[in-house]
């Protein structure tokens, strides 16, 4: 269903959004309805709902008149989102998600997804201004000169990357949407070639395409193609530094993925057992709390705002710790939270060395620290950088694993499970806006040590970063999706106080 | 960590609550010992290279199971795909040894078609003058299960890195022999990557990466 998002023409925003007004309406929700959705302030809406689509399998329970609900409801999400403005997430949220459910996508779909990506990874290097091109979005030719040109023609100082990166996420979602989309994939099809020669994820996205499987399955196929790949290379021990899937493994996160997709399949085959055993009245009122249930996990929103990014550490730490507590299960983030603030601590002495230079050669001797920093080659910041991303996204999944063990099989708690899925449903939100944040530190990191080097060294590496942070992302938005069988069997249980199982 | 293996064996250790699972674990995965560490939930996962020759080195993935019998029915889930286990008891724990059976009983029910091999472990022998579990008994029951006995203390380091690489030999043993061999749709052993049979796929990754759309 999302895999349309990037290939149907645009539609009028405003009969669209009072299409989802009308369908997102329960009370309960009313808050982020009335946040997400405005069609009266059009020029501008800073806000946008990601809707998730529905998980792959689980729907055969709902009823027919539930399921034309929820098509409308799509519909309405569909062309919604292609209209606002992204901001950040929601944009690259939604452009993984398109490659991960890309069981039935087809190739065109597919590589247009990756080549709005790219442009934007191209337009925040300083090439095309994001606002030349929305003004001229009527004339797709045009925009395909310009951006033909930003793509061959060399690029402005890599510190335009750094000045214009911010604009250029909010923006490009707009200018890519309206800005036609033959031209996007004439240049996707060419930067594809130039990510396809760096990068070992990228063969990652291209076996997303092809195979209808579980998410563990598709990352576990990947890293043994990638470890395959390794093992032949002589310059092993370089070369699996920037392997994604190699080290989300070695993060443990394929097992955690995986064993957090058992508990998911499990509880889903009980929650059809019970549906099935039961009718009437009794059947009908629990179909409408499921539903409910539904609805806090299609309601993550990404509403990113730009200031919000430069909060402190402790912030983070504190945000998802308390988002925890919230919802009374007995594990904590620390894992999480130290593996986020070693990689911010490493950006920030990264960081701290470049300027210390243009100061003058009298701070470089502050000793060890920046002697050391000082062999922070682009490509060091490359590794350190997938290898982050690689760690937070596996923690991020064992998270959710321990959640769905506890939830399963911890001690009963006065918390419900509808109050579960929206606190889990806003750490899905701030996990990935954390992804995102620390993506475009690592790109800072990596325009502001590259300033020397040539573009056809620094882009993939950048766009690598890029690309990796938005597959992370991709990967908790699915396996948030896995808890929501868990939390319809807990739902039930809570309600008919069965024994724990 | 290499990618280089020859084998990949998936271990599971179980045992009562609190004999130390997680503990022998991390002190072999980590090379550390924690003090405090919170009960473990569902299973967590570990791994490890050993290298059993010179030159030929085996991927452990470790599955920690939580002991707590609320957890059991994930765990369970966890026998099958196994090639060998670690039964750990608490000598100071009379009662985890006495639930050793028990223990064993559950694998042979859940394991099938499939067999592990296992090791009996008696940790904590660091607090030997709390000793409630003698050798000699813990020596016998092994044998009567076909098991190895070994004790181990993840605090002093005793026996930790012996535990492990000694079931591991076994089963690499079995694997050599054809005792145990590969299967499709079992996970207890996967084969790995040598290095110079992989030539040729250099090749096809290549021209895979060149068809892009």
């Amino acid at each position: 269903m999302s895999d349309k998002d990037d290939t149907e023409t645009p539609v009028v925003t405003e009969a669209t959004s009072l299409l989802e007004d009308g369908n997102s309406e329960p009370a309960k929700n009313s808050e982020s309805v009335d946040q997400s959705t405005k069609p009266e302030s059009k020029p501008e809406p800073i806000v946008s709902t990601r809707k998730r689509p529905e998980p792959k399998p689980s729907t055969d329970l709902e009823t027919s008149e539930v399921l034309s609900v929820q098509a409308s409801q799509a519909a309405g999400k569909e062309t919604v989102s292609r209209d606002e403005p992204q901001t950040g997430w929601g944009y690259w949220g939604r452009w993984g998600k398109s490659l991960l459910s890309s069981a039935s996508a087809t190739v065109a779909t597919v590589g247009q997804g990756i080549s709005n990506v790219i442009e934007k990874a191209e337009t925040s290097l300083g090439i095309p201004s994001p606002s030349e091109i929305s003004t001229e979005d009527q004339c797709a030719t045009g925009e395909t000169d310009a951006n033909e040109n930003g793509n061959s023609s060399t690029m402005i100082g890599p510190f335009g990357v750094f000045s214009t990166i911010s604009t250029a996420v909010q923006s490009t979602g707009k200018s890519v949407i309206s800005g036609g989309l033959d031209a996007l994939e004439f240049i996707g099809k060419k930067t594809m070639d130039v990510i396809a020669e760096g990068d070992p994820g990228f063969k990652r996205t291209k076996g997303l395409m092809n195979r209808n499987s579980t998410l563990s399955q598709v990352l576990r196929e990947a890293k043994e193609k990638e470890e395959q790949w390794t093992s032949n290379e002589v310059t092993m021990d370089t070369d699996k530094k920037t392997h994604y899937g190699l080290l989300f493994d070695e993060f443990q996160g394929l097992s955690h993925l995986e064993a957090l997709e058992m508990l998911s399949r499990e509880s889903e085959i009980k929650v059809k057992s019970i549906l099935s055993s039961l009718s009437g009245e009794e059947l009908e009122t629990l179909k409408l709390e499921l539903e409910q249930l539904k609805e806090a996990f299609s309601l993550a929103e990404f509403c990113e705002e730009e200031e919000e990014e430069k909060k402190g550490d402790e912030d983070f730490t504190k945000e998802i710790t308390e988002l925890f507590s919230q919802l009374h299960v007995s594990s904590k983030p620390e894992k999480l939270a130290r593996a986020r603030n070693t990689a911010y601590e490493w950006i920030r002495t990264s960081l701290a060395k470049p300027s210390e230079e243009k100061g003058g050669g009298e701070k470089q001797l502050e000793g060890e620290k920046t002697e050391q920093l000082n062999k922070n080659s682009v490509e060091d910041i490359h590794a350190f950088a997938i290898r982050s991303l690689a760690e937070l996204t596996a923690c991020s999944i064992e998270l959710f694993h321990k959640t769905a063990a506890l939830v399963l099989h911890g001690r009963k708690q006065k918390v419900t499970a509808i109050e579960r899925s929206r606190t889990l449903s806003q750490m899905t939100v701030v996990l990935c806006k954390e992804l995102s944040s620390l993506s475009k530190e690592f790109t800072t990191c990596l325009t502001t040590a590259g300033v020397k080097e040539k573009a056809d060294i620094l882009n993939p590496l950048i766009t690598a970063v890029f690309l990796e942070a938005s597959n992370s992302a991709s990967y908790i938005q699915d396996a948030f999706q896995l808890l929501l069988p868990v939390l319809e069997i807990s739902l039930i249980e809570n309600k008919t106080e069965l024994p724990e199982a | 960590m290499e990618a280089i293996w020859l084998y990949q064996f998936r271990l599971i250790v179980i045992g009562d609550s609190t004999v130390g699972k997680s503990c022998l674990i991390r002190r072999f995965t980590e090379g550390r010992f924690a003090q405090v560490s919170d009960p473990t939930v569902g299973v967590d996962f570990f791994s490890r290279l050993v290298e059993i020759e010179p030159g030929k080195r085996i991927k452990l993935q470790i599955w920690d199971t939580a002991g707590q019998e609320r957890f059991r029915s994930i765990t369970r889930a966890y026998y099958r795909n196994s090639v060998g286990g670690l039964l750990l008891f608490d000598i100071t724990n009379r009662r985890s040894f006495q639930n050793v059976h028990e223990w064993l009983e559950e694998t042979k029910v859940h394991v099938q078609p499939y067999q592990i091999v296992f090791v009996l472990v008696g940790h904590k022998c660091d607090l030997d003058t709390q000793r409630q579990v003698t050798r000699h008994e813990a020596e016998k029951l092994a044998a009567a299960y076909g098991m190895k006995y070994i004790e181990t203390s993840a605090r002093d380091a005793i026996n930790v890195e012996k535990a492990f690489t000694d079931l591991t030999r076994d089963i690499y043993e079995l694997v050599k022999r054809g005792d145990i061999t590969i299967q499709e749709g079992w996970e207890g052993v996967k084969s790995g990557f040598v290095p110079n049979v992989v030539h040729s796929s250099e090749e096809v990754v290549k021209s895979e990466r060149r068809c892009l759309c």
